[in-house]
């Protein structure tokens, strides 16, 4: 009963042992939730074609941005990662970038 | 059972304009040819590849939308991985894809069509209706930081 209250389950009890092993100052750190790309944008088509849709989702090195960064949701990141692979064997994204 | 699918093929840069339509029509003779249909080419032009495919920097992409069986897209595979020219090419089929989309559509303008008379709104957006002012950020609760409140 120490009246702490944590919203978003495993996230908020993560952020707090992390603080509590380094006993350093506590500030509420406000972190923007993220939010699929996709839903709130209302694209239901991920398209293989649209580049333009998908570049942000392949940083420099050229691989898949992972949903824990990202922040789309399991569905869209399903639909995205086909997307993607299509779009690099037709040569369209880069598997890899030296 | 007739399908829907799309295929897009590279043609390699040193093919001439003849060749690039010259296979168009062979494609378009096998479609003829096992009971299908061609329902749309796009030719999307020279355009620079992401990596080299032996030794080709640049390509011509060739889109074409097909309704016919599964035995004439692999009739086409087939044919495609022949041809010289052709240095890489992709089938994929469409129709349950754009189903889905279309259902997923349909479900959402439903839904905010049936919340909007809930509230006691015409079903369908109004002309200069939600146009006040800019959309405040701030205020939308989708990005409200509620992890980390303590």
């Amino acid at each position: 009963m120490n009246g702490r209250k944590t919203f978003g389950g495993g996230r908020g009890r993560a952020a707090q042992g992390a603080q509590g092993k380094d006993g350093q100052q506590r500030r509420p750190m406000f972190r923007r939730r993220k939010v699929c790309k996709f839903c709130a944008d209302k694209i239901d088509d991920i398209n293989y074609k649209d580049t333009r849709l998908l570049m942000p989702f392949v940083p420099e090195r050229a691989k898949i941005l992972p949903r824990r960064i990202s922040g789309t949701c399991a569905l869209h990141q399903r639909k995205l990662r086909t997307a993607i692979q299509r779009a690099r064997q037709l040569a369209l994204i880069p598997y890899t970038a030296e | 059972m007739n399908r829907k699918y799309e295929l897009v093929y590279i043609v390699s840069p040193d093919a001439t304009d003849d060749q690039v339509s010259e296979l168009h029509t062979q494609v378009d003779g096998i479609v003829q040819r096992m009971g299908g249909q061609l329902e749309k080419t796009e030719n999307w032009g020279r355009r620079r590849l992401a990596y080299e495919i032996g030794r080709h920097k640049e390509g011509t992409y060739v889109l074409e939308l097909i309704h016919g069986t599964g035995e004439l897209m692999k009739e086409i595979d087939r044919r495609l991985k022949v041809f010289e020219l052709v240095i890489r090419h992709l089938v994929v089929r469409i129709d349950e894809d754009q189903d889905v989309v279309e259902r997923m559509r349909s479900r959402r303008t439903e839904e905010s069509r049936r919340r909007r008379v809930a509230r006691g709104l015409p079903p369908d957006r109004q002309p200069g209706e939600g146009q006040r002012g800019e959309p405040d950020d701030d205020r939308d609760d989708r990005f409200d930081g509620a992890e980390d409140m303590r």
